[in-house]
């Protein structure tokens, strides 16, 4: 009788695999379109970033066109700029004579002018660009120009580098630290204006002197030749400089420090526990003294609207920032981290527990009482429906519980069971309607 | 129409009118593979990309000994393999209701019988341990102790795992067998 018995399921199981293997083997399925657009979209992005020696890809010749255009650009402006200085342009010359005003007016003594020092490219570069001094070179400097003419007494000449003072970033003060605006009087200082706190070095340039003193203009006062200072409250500082030779009062010179004021970069998301992707994700602006606004979402997505609202394409735990930037170009950023770990649901099961000796609990836990792990109890979270199910190795279901706040304490009908391997099976729900059904061993020990 | 060769060479030298043309020639082919080695066909679809990308960026290392078609083959059983392993800590765990054996009368079945759908769906449902060890033995012709090595279990393991595949797929193939018959005189 066995022996048929083998002999049948050999015949059968033989007879499953050929059905298999001839059925299966060699079958074809459509893919699905999007397949073979997502596959060439990722093929291309390799290809983009290989190298390709014998095709010389499009994008490393328009790479290498652009910077022959930037080189030939540089060139160019610089030899430009040595002829500027025989011939002058009719801008030059309203320089020149508003330059020759300042001289007029007693206040201003105060000249800054362009450290001629700066031999980077940068610096080089920046100098080209004003002394061109042409409307459509600069864009953004413009606003900038306005801004140091607001700030500089009348008549007052000053030629900022291009890497600071309006262009926020964490660098900002070292950046302003290397960039000098150098007076030609008295006072050379490393920028005019720039945002709370705004930390600037000052300089005496003058040798016929033996002692000064520095006003910052916010209560600050330095004995020192060259003294940096903060300012950490936005507005308008006079700071004044007096020079002394052998007790005597030489002579004062003077300039104003505009500091502005920071934005303030705030917001919040909503709703504050979202199904992702499902879920339209709205971000609330609560940014203060800001005029622009960039978001990244994180997931490589950007937008640049007041409050912009996001569809994430699958859930991950992004990191979603906002730079606010103000009128005067200041920023302020704010990046919230894991912005959707809140939203995250599990449930998850330990492999051991150690049921408390002294009797059945009823398989009530709290994280405080439970500390010795005496009850096997999930930790979840978003579980709105839950069911778990315990057997023995022989099958027989010796503990059931749909509350989640009740775990296993170990006891069958009022006796402890014995210690070995217990299968678990959970089935339930997240508050998102997502089910979930899992099923493992936990390993019941003693003491 | 290109040669199995030109779209070799095409493809090694990253030509996107090889890789699409191969991709146009055997992309179903393969998915029928991959299919066998996923739970849907969505699943089925990652394998595949994933396979193709591996062909595209591996083709110049194919020696040109051996067929093509079974080195395509291979690539996709590996990937597939891959695939399985890296998702492995998410299914660790077996059904329960697949631990109670089924004991059956029917000991054949006609080949005619069921469609390939039907039997892409039934593997498609067994749990995917079964599945692995099912294709690797059944189809693909794998020794137990080499599946024991690819899939990182014991041989008995690989053993046990097949006996049980087979006994979920003749349940779930009498079950579709007696409601296709019932269709039949009724209809």
């Amino acid at each position: 009788m066995n022996i048929i018995n083998k002999l049948k399921t050999k015949k059968n199981d033989k007879n499953i695999r050929e059905l298999f293997r001839r059925k299966l083997d060699g079958a074809e399925i459509i893919p699905d379109p999007s397949v073979n657009a997502r596959l060439m979209r990722k093929l291309a992005r390799r290809e983009f970033i290989r190298f390709n020696p014998a095709r010389f890809n499009a994008y490393y010749l328009g790479g290498i066109m652009a910077a022959v255009f930037t080189a030939a650009i540089l060139f160019f402006s610089d030899k430009f700029n040595s002829n500027n200085q025989n011939n002058l342009t009719s801008t030059d010359v309203t320089e020149k004579i508003s330059g020759i005003k300042v001289f007029d007016v007693p206040e201003a003594s105060v000249i800054i002018r362009e450290q001629k020092e700066q031999q980077n490219v940068s610096g080089k570069n920046s100098s080209n660009v004003r002394q061109n001094g042409n409307s459509d070179v600069r864009t953004d400097r413009k606003v900038l120009e306005k801004e140091s003419n607001t700030i500089a007494p009348a008549g007052i000449i000053s030629n900022i580098p291009k890497n600071n003072i309006l262009n926020d970033s964490n660098s900002e003060s070292e950046k302003l630290l290397d960039s000098k605006v150098k007076g030609d009087a008295k006072i050379e200082v490393s920028a005019l204006s720039g945002c709370v706190p705004l930390k600037l070095h000052f300089n005496v340039v003058s040798s016929s002197f033996d002692s000064c003193s520095w006003n910052f203009g916010d209560g600050g006062y330095s004995d020192k030749r060259s003294p940096d200072w903060i300012f950490d409250l936005d507005g308008e500082y006079k700071v004044v400089l007096n020079l002394f030779r052998d007790g005597k009062f030489l002579e004062t010179s003077s300039t104003v420090i505009t500091v502005y004021q920071r934005p303030q970069a705030r917001f919040e998301i909503t709703p504050e526990e979202p199904v992702i992707p499902d879920d339209e994700i709205r971000f609330l602006n609560y940014s203060a003294n800001a005029i622009k606004f960039k978001w990244s979402f994180g997931d490589g997505s950007t937008s640049g609207l007041f409050e912009p609202t996001h569809r994430y394409s699958r859930f991950s735990n992004y990191n979603v920032k906002l730079v606010a930037t103000s009128e005067s170009g200041c920023s302020d950023s704010l990046i919230v981290m894991n912005a959707f770990s809140g939203s995250e649901y599990f449930i998850n099961f330990p492999n051991a527990f150690i049921p408390n000796a002294d009797g059945p609990s009823g398989g009530f836990y709290s994280n405080k009482s439970d500390e010795s792990g005496q009850v096997f109890h999930p930790t979840s979270s978003g579980v709105i429906d839950y069911q778990l199910r315990i057997f023995s190795k022989f099958g027989i279901l010796i503990f059931e519980s749909s509350d989640v706040n009740i775990g296993w304490d170990g006891y069958f009908k009022g006796q402890m069971v014995d210690p070995g391997v217990y299968i678990w099976k959970v089935r339930g729900s997240y508050r998102n309607g997502e089910s979930f059904v899992k099923m493992g061993d936990v390993t019941l020990l003693r003491n | 129409m290109m040669s199995d060769q030109q779209i070799i060479e095409g493809c090694a030298r990253h030509e996107r009118k090889a890789q699409q043309v191969l991709y146009d020639q055997y992309s179903r082919f393969l998915l029928g593979i991959c299919l066998r080695y996923a739970s849907d066909k969505a699943e089925a679809e990652d394998i595949l990309q994933e396979s193709f990308l591996k062909i595209f960026l591996n083709i110049k290392d194919f020696s040109g000994t051996g067929s093509f078609i079974g080195w395509l083959r291979k690539v996709a059983v590996n990937t597939a393999i891959t695939h399985y392993h890296k998702n492995l800590k998410y299914r660790y765990h077996v059904e329960i209701e697949e631990y109670v054996s089924v004991e059956t009368g029917v000991t054949s079945f006609e080949e005619d019988f069921f469609t390939s759908e039907e039997l892409f769906k039934v593997l498609n449902e067994l749990p995917t341990g079964y599945r692995m060890v099912f294709n690797l033995y059944a189809v693909e012709g794998y020794k137990h102790k080499e599946i024991a090595e690819i899939l990182g279990i014991d041989t008995n393991t690989s053993k046990s795992q097949y006996s049980r595949a087979k006994a979920v797929i003749r349940d779930k193939l009498e079950k579709l067998g007696k409601l296709k018959s019932s269709y039949k005189e009724n209809g």
